[in-house]
This record gives structure tokens, C-alpha cells and sequence, in this order.
């Protein structure tokens, strides 16, 4: 996989609940581009990044990778390149330490110890969370288990970063934090967020969700722009 | 470990030596281990408290007091209860809870197992806050009262139940994502075995072969 791209071609998907969440999303992503997911709660930003890494499968349409089309056998794969980064740190931290959770993606490679700690040690690094490798993490602050949730995903040295609200119910310090975080990623990344100014900061292009079909693709500038009108009206 | 019948109350006594010698091979204070070890007590009690009602044939008096054998174990059900759990409040406090797990699924406790404990151990919080927040919501909107109808009662555990199944589902599928197949790998810690690790283990198998087949000093020994 030498070029990283995401392809979304008319995907449908509906929850068990017959709940209709996607209707024919398409859109494409390439290599090294940041990419704003916007929209208003309940849009669909949460469901197309679930498409992403096969976690949810399109009930009609397909979901391509680098390459490959996302199904129930290549999800695994698929997994290794797109690292997923979830809204709520602690549905994703569930190890006793900091460290032991760094290092599950990379263990669950199959990676020997040297290379998972070296992983281990660079990622909290990245993320300035080296102080916080021993600690439990139940007991961190939002801002610090955030960036360790980052840590998690980045051992694992993904192509491609997708995150959902990486700033949601974070305070103006820590927020701040998690956009440096982010902005020195040099991965492509698909941000699902509905904090404009982190989108307008972070990424140059920003695709606009509206009850699961993209009503606007384009530079972040303009589609902000639509965005604000969009919330006037609902 | 503390298989001894029931009446035996003297030889019981004994396996105190283990909590007082142990706490301070491990770091801690005994009063602080037997204090917390309390907490069970209430359970104990409600399991004997029958025992001298059913048990009623007299062993022994003391001045005037005739003593039954179900006063006797009831009091040695009590006794070997507060002494199981120091033991395990020492071995939590030295190797973790964690550590616990992993050892246990080191000597051959299936993983689906120790998994489950670990996260039961990781998750108990977050529920703990979960129904906290309901709590709070409750009161927020003018609920006064302090004791619940069967109703609420019902309303409150279907809420915390569909709550708990939703995040289980959201960590699921953080964990797939990084590639969970089923059992969670373990990063190899290079323990080091002390000093104080050997003095523990010989103390421990010394101790309790003593306890247990060891002769009873004069002192502790009645006429039962
Ligand atoms: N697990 C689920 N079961 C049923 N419906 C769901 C589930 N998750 C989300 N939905 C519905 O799908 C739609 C899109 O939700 P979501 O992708 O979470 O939106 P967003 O992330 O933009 O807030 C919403 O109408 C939501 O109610
Ligand atoms: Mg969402």
C-alpha cells in the first residue's frame, strides 16, 4: 500500500434498529490530506468514520482503502492502516496502565517486545505523555487521557488517522493541547468534529454531513460557511 | 488454608500470626489491614448468627456462663472470615489486582476469565459514576425523595442496564480496532525477584505448615 487513500462510493447503511443513517455517501481522501468531518449531532459523522476501518459494513455501496475494498475478511487488515482515535477516551483506555494500553495495538501485531516498547516509549512521547506511562488510566485528567488514547492509535503507526470530537468536553488548555497534538501528525487524517475553529486550524478541506448525505465538500473557508447557515435554519 | 474444624477455635487462632507476620513483609501497617477487613464483617455475622440457636449442647462455662458450640462457631465462622480477608487485602495491596489476574492466569485460570476480572475491575468506576449521574440527574429535576418506589427502582436498572450494554459495545469496538482477537497480550515485565520475595515465600510455607500441623502451645489448648 504505497498511495493511502479512502474512497466512499454510494455507501447506505441502516443501524438493526432500521434507524436509515447513511444514504449514499461518497467522497475520497489522499494521501497526507487533513480532512474536517462537519455536521450537527445525529448526522452521520460518527457512522462513516465506524465505515472507515470496517467496524460498520455498508448495507449498499462500497468502502475502498488503499486499494482494497473494506469487507468482513479484509477488515483486519484494513485495521493496521486506519488507526481510530473514539470520542469517549474511556471506551478506549481499558488496560490497568498507560503503558500497557500503548502497547496493545503493536502486541496485538505481533510485534517482539523491543520493537513494542520502542513504539510504546515514541508514541507517549509524541504525545508529551512519557510522565504518564506507569499510571492508571482512570485517573487522569480529560486533556491527559485524550492524548494517551492518541498514543494508543499512534503505536501503532497507522497511514491514515481518523478521530471522532477529539476536542469534545475538553477545557481551552487542553484543547489546545490536543490540537498540537494533532497538527504535527504528518498522517492523512478525517477529524469528525463539530469545533469549526479546530477545523478551520487543522484542515484545508472539510466535507459537511446532513442526515447522512454530504450536502457540501470543498475548502474548509466555504464550508463553514454553509455550515453556520445550515444551523440557522434546523 | 484455614481447613480446620470448626470447633477448633484454638488452632484458628494461630493462622492470626499470618495477617500480623505477613502485613509488614508487604509494607503495611496490620491495624490499617485489620480495620478495612471489617467491612465484612456484617455479611459474616448474618451467615452464623444462627448457629447458637441450633447448636445448643453446652462445651464449657466460665463463671456461670455456660458457652454452647454454636456461640463457639459462630465466633470461629467470624474469626477464619476476617483472616481469609486480610490475607487477600495483603496480596491485593502487594502484587495489584492486576498482578493478581495475571498470576492467576499465568498458573492455568483460563483468560476468558481473568480478562473479565480486569475489566470488572476497570469498568466498576465508570459505572459508579454512570449511576452517580442519574443520581444527580434525578435529583436535578426535583426528585426529593430518599427512598424509591419498586417502579423507579425498575426504571433506574433498565436505564443503567441499557447504558452498561451500549458503552460494553463502544469498547468492543475501540478494542477491535486495535486489533483485539480475544485474549489480551501481555508486554513481559522484567520482574526481579528479591530478597524480601524469599524471606515471604519461606515465611508463608513455614508458617502455615506450623498452623496446621504444628503441636498447640499449652495455653491455647480448652477441654474441647
Ligand atoms: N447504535 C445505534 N443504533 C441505532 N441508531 C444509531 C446508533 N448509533 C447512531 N444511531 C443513529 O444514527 C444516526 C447518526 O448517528 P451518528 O453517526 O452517531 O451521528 P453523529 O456522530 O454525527 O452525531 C443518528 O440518527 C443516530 O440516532
Ligand atoms: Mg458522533
Amino acid at each position: 500500500m504505497s498511495h493511502h487513500f479512502i474512497e466512499f462510493d454510494d455507501v447506505f447503511f441502516s443501524y438493526p434498529g432500521g434507524q436509515e443513517a447513511l444514504q449514499g455517501v461518497s467522497f475520497r481522501i489522499t494521501h497526507g490530506e487533513k480532512v474536517a468531518l462537519l455536521g450537527l449531532n445525529g448526522s452521520g459523522k460518527s457512522t462513516i468514520l465506524l465505515h472507515t476501518n470496517g467496524l460498520l459494513l455498508p448495507t449498499r455501496g462500497t468502502v475502498n482503502v488503499g486499494g482494497i475494498p473494506v469487507t468482513r475478511r479484509t477488515a483486519p487488515d484494513v485495521r493496521r492502516s486506519v488507526g481510530m482515535v473514539f470520542q469517549n477516551p474511556d471506551d478506549q483506555l481499558f488496560m490497568p496502565t498507560v503503558e500497557e494500553d500503548v502497547a496493545f495495538g503493536p502486541l496485538n501485531m505481533g510485534l517482539d517486545s523491543a520493537e513494542v516498547r520502542r513504539r510504546v516509549t515514541d508514541a507517549l512521547h509524541r504525545v508529551g505523555a512519557e510522565n504518564l506511562a506507569k499510571r492508571a488510566p482512570f485517573q487522569l485528567s480529560g486533556g491527559q487521557k485524550k492524548a494517551v488514547a492518541l498514543a494508543t492509535v499512534l503505536s501503532m503507526e497507522p497511514d491514515i488517522m481518523v478521530m471522532d470530537e477529539p476536542t469534545a468536553e475538553l477545557d481551552l488548555r487542553a484543547r489546545r493541547r490536543v490540537a498540537d497534538i494533532i497538527s504535527r501528525f504528518s498522517h492523512s487524517c478525517l477529524i469528525a468534529t463539530h469545533d469549526m475553529d479546530l477545523a478551520h486550524e487543522l484542515c484545508p478541506r472539510a466535507i459537511l454531513v446532513s442526515d447522512g448525505r454530504i450536502v457540501a465538500d470543498g475548502p474548509v473557508a466555504e464550508v463553514i460557511h454553509i455550515f453556520t447557515d445550515l444551523m440557522k435554519e434546523k | 488454608m484455614l481447613s480446620v474444624a470448626p470447633e477448633a477455635l484454638a488452632r484458628l487462632l494461630w493462622f492470626a500470626f499470618y495477617p500480623i507476620v505477613m502485613a509488614p513483609v508487604a509494607g503495611e501497617e496490620y491495624g490499617r489491614v485489620f480495620c478495612r477487613s471489617l467491612v465484612a464483617l456484617p455479611f459474616v455475622v448474618l451467615i452464623g448468627i444462627f448457629n447458637p440457636f441450633y447448636q445448643t449442647e453446652a462445651v464449657f462455662t466460665i463463671g456461670g456462663v455456660t458457652v454452647t458450640r454454636g456461640w463457639i462457631t459462630f465466633i470461629s465462622i467470624i474469626v477464619r472470615t476476617l483472616l481469609s480477608v486480610q490475607s487477600l487485602l495483603i496480596l491485593v495491596d502487594s502484587v495489584g489486582f492486576t498482578g493478581l489476574c495475571r498470576s492467576l492466569q499465568r498458573i492455568g485460570v483460563p483468560s476468558v476469565l481473568t480478562t473479565q476480572l480486569m475489566m470488572v475491575y476497570r469498568y466498576m468506576t465508570v459505572l459508579l459514576q454512570e449511576s452517580l449521574d442519574m443520581t444527580r440527574a434525578r435529583q436535578a429535576r426535583g426528585y426529593r425523595g430518599s427512598n424509591m418506589s419498586l417502579n423507579m427502582w425498575g426504571t433506574y436498572c433498565g436505564q443503567l442496564f441499557l447504558r452498561t450494554v451500549a458503552r460494553s459495545e463502544r469498547i468492543h469496538r475501540a478494542m477491535l480496532a486495535r486489533g483485539f482477537d480475544g485474549s489480551i497480550p501481555v508486554l513481559k515485565e522484567d520482574r526481579i525477584w528479591k530478597g524480601k520475595d524469599t524471606v515471604a515465600v519461606i515465611l508463608s510455607i513455614g508458617v502455615l505448615a506450623l498452623f496446621k500441623w504444628g503441636p498447640l502451645p499449652t495455653f491455647f489448648v480448652f477441654n474441647f
